[in-house]
């Protein structure tokens, strides 16, 4: 008896001094924001700023419109044939040492942006590749039959063809319309449309940023958030642009659990466009308020160079990921490398 | 003759082994080919943040795999803001092991502070402080501070409750049963208390997979045991020796209360540890003061033998010291297993020395236990401590 106690002792003495016997060999040190030096013999677990090798890259995705397969009718009226393919079975890296399984569109989340001027025919062939149902649900105007919600396309192998013309103009989000929704779209069924006017916008530098949100423990709170995907990503890859230069953000918010989200800009202020169908700006401000899948489009430039912050002023948000940065370069030829859109 | 005697000894054998080896091809067939009946459900990972420290611009958390699959500890945060950190020795937690995050915050003092951690699944798991207080170093300074703390708590007032002995050598037997009775109340009182705190230490800092209440059970029950079993050796070499039996019952006593007081005094230092000053005061005052019905516990016997100051001193030592070593270990290196695990011990303990109690007024000649004065002492030994436990 006397033995089983001292056994029970042992025990304890080896739950209370946990790993003394590590050796503390190699030194390695990190410096925090906060400008704190840490010396440590372990690993450092450091999401902001660790350059993450995920396998989704926002950098791409930043500037990556797909026009689809271009042909013309009878009538003459351009049509644009996409192909999106939905699957739910990806496990991603979505933070160094983070797993999520992603339902996708084309495998990444955000899926792509498809992009079609004002009037043409847009033609979205929907292949199912999960295992649930799934839709597309497009923001806009379109019959009723093409909407995503009454005609829920079967998995491993499903289509359907979603057929309607472009409209109206601005930039709209696109996403999975099956019950429990909630479910499909924080997992990250949703993307992007932009309706370009007939008569083109200015040219620009372009991009896109879908404000979002990952639940990782299925508790309908968000663990992270992030522009396009990454938490922290912008930050450790900051957005080069240049001086003088006209920037165009499309800003989709499709942040589930939290009833707003925003987007602060620094040493600048930008022009807004709510939903971006009007072609004259509402604001001039550096702070918009977004709502469940609202949206619209930023324009500005930078007079001068060097790093400037954008992230939510939701400060929570910020620091769960969604905080980037854009590298100002200066730029001394002015209207150079601008950019036109719309083919 | 010697022949059938061998082939006998060897049926016997024989006859042991047959259904060991059937449990061996019973064990070899479940986790061989029937290895698909024990794929029941789905393991989930799950780890427990044991100990929150706060160090000079660090938080350090401890971190045990208490899950039944290994985890990899991926992200710290404060406050669910995320924070750079570091993990000693590695991320990667097997079963049971356990990890040092070391998260780099300015942190303020007496500040609530909720500390997440999240692993390689994107599970979060968190620890809520009620206030931070610096992690308290093992200075001389502090562990002089808690032993006078203990003496006060522990010592002190048994000291006192001894000076009880003069008055009940002077009574009548009735009137000393019912004094035993009270012993026997106030102790299983005691028993109860302890059982409680372990179960509020279980509920809030140990992880589920310990199974904390049978874990409580178990070893209340082995202590129990192995104290009654060394207390009856004890008991009986005394009556064969110069040792008095009044002695070997006290002494009894005194173990039970100092393993009693010893779960007091981890109370008293992880309570300081943790900063919160005033539960810490309740706490010292509180022990002290009851601590005096412990003295009369362990007078009670002894007031049958001769009158022996250097052994009741010894005695008062041994109930009251271990609250100082309680306090140390409780302060400098607070663990919620074990201080279940002493806790539990403390419990066990004591049942132990009610039955001897009990058995001992029996062998007087109250055999039923139902005396008024057994009945009226047990009662208000029981009364008198809740009392206490809601004055203080
Ligand atoms: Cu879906």
């Amino acid at each position: 008896m006397i033995l089983v106690i001292f056994v029970i002792f042992g025990i304890s003495i080896i739950m209370i001094f946990p790993a003394i016997s590590e050796a503390q060999s190699e030194q390695k040190t990190f410096v925090t924001h906060s400008g704190a030096v840490v010396t440590t013999s372990g690993e450092v677990l450091d999401p902001l700023y660790t350059v993450s090798s995920v396998e989704f890259d926002p950098d791409e995705y930043l500037r990556n419109f797909e026009y689809g397969r271009l042909s013309v009718s009878e009538t003459g009226q351009t049509i644009r044939d996409y192909t999106i393919i939905a699957e739910d079975d990806k496990i991603q890296e979505i933070s160094p040492g983070i797993f999520y399984n992603v339902w996708t569109f084309n495998g990444t989340v955000p899926g792509p942006t498809i992009r079609a001027t004002e009037g043409d025919l847009v033609r979205v062939h929907f292949i199912n590749n999960g295992s649930k149902e799934h839709t597309i649900h497009f923001h806009g105007i379109h019959p009723a039959g093409m909407d995503g919600v009454f005609e829920p396309v079967g998995g491993n192998g499903g289509q359907f063809i979603y057929e309607f013309e472009a409209g109206p103009v601005g930039v709209h989000p696109y996403h999975c319309h099956v019950m429990p929704l909630e479910e499909h779209i924080v997992h990250g069924l949703y993307g992007v449309f932009i309706v370009d006017p007939k008569e083109k916008r200015s040219p620009a530098d372009e991009m896109v940023m879908v404000l979002n949100g990952l639940d990782t423990d299925f508790d309908t709170e968000n663990n992270f958030y992030a522009v396009n995907t990454i938490p922290f990503y912008y930050q450790h890859h900051p957005i080069q642009i240049n001086t003088n230069e006209l920037i165009r953000v499309y800003v989709v918010n499709m942040v589930e659990f939290d009833p707003i989200n925003n987007l602060h800009l620094h040493g600048n202020l930008y022009k807004y466009y709510p939903t971006g169908t009007d072609l004259v700006p509402s604001f001039y401000t550096d702070m918009i308020t977004l709502s469940q899948t609202e949206r619209g489009i930023m324009e500005f430039e930078y007079e001068y160079p060097g790093k400037y912050l954008f992230h939510a002023h939701k400060v929570e948000f910020s620091e769960k990921g969604w905080v980037g940065i854009f590298l100002v370069k200066d730029n001394p030829d002015k209207n150079s490398q601008k950019v036109e859109y719309g083919t | 003759m010697e022949l059938s005697d061998n082939s006998s000894k060897i049926k016997i054998i024989v006859s042991g082994l047959i259904p060991f080896a059937f449990v061996i091809i019973m064990m070899a067939y479940i986790f061989g080919p029937g290895a698909d009946l024990l794929d029941l459900g789905i393991p989930l990972p799950e780890i427990t943040i044991e100990k929150v420290d706060f160090h000079d611009s660090e938080i350090r958390a401890t971190v045990r795999n208490t899950g039944p699959i290994p985890v990899e500890i991926s992200m710290a945060d404060v406050n669910d803001r995320i924070q750079p950190a570091a993990v000693e020795p590695d991320r990667f937690l097997e079963r049971f092991e356990s990890a040092l995050v070391r998260i780099p915050f300015e942190w303020n003092e007496a500040e609530p502070y909720i500390i997440g951690i999240t692993i390689g699944d994107g599970t979060r798991f968190e620890k809520e402080i009620e206030a931070a207080a610096p992690a308290l170093e093992p200075t001389i300074d502090l562990a002089i501070f808690f032993a006078i703390i203990g003496t006060y708590v522990g010592i002190i007032p048994i000291m006192i409750g001894l000076l009880w002995l003069p008055f009940i050598k002077k009574i009548s037997k009735q009137k000393f049963h019912f004094f035993l009775a009270l012993t026997a109340g106030l102790l299983f009182f005691l028993a109860i208390d302890s059982i409680e705190e372990a179960v509020d230490v279980s509920n809030e800092s140990l992880a589920g997979s310990f199974n904390g209440i049978l874990l409580i059970a178990t070893v209340i029950v082995l202590s129990f045991l192995g104290l009654l079993y060394s207390g009856n050796k004890l008991v009986s070499r005394a009556n064969s020796s110069k040792l008095a039996k009044p002695v070997a019952i006290a002494l009894m006593i005194s173990i039970g209360i100092g393993l009693h007081n010893f779960g007091e005094g981890l109370a008293i230092g992880a309570s300081v540890g943790l900063g919160s000053v005033a539960f810490s005061t309740f706490l010292i005052v509180g022990f002290a003061l009851h601590n005096t019905t412990e003295g009369i516990a362990i007078a009670a016997p002894m007031s049958r033998g001769k009158l022996m100051i250097r052994k009741l001193a010894a005695m008062g030592m041994i109930a009251g010291a271990p609250a100082i070593f309680g306090a140390w270990l409780g302060g400098f290196v607070y663990s919620p297993f074990t201080s279940i695990i002493f806790l539990s011990i403390g419990a066990g303990a004591i049942f132990q020395v009610i039955i001897v109690i009990l058995k001992w007024i029996r062998d007087e000649g109250d055999s039923t236990l139902s005396s008024a004065s057994v009945a009226s002492g047990f009662a208000i030994g029981m009364l008198v401590m809740y009392l206490t436990s809601i004055l203080i």
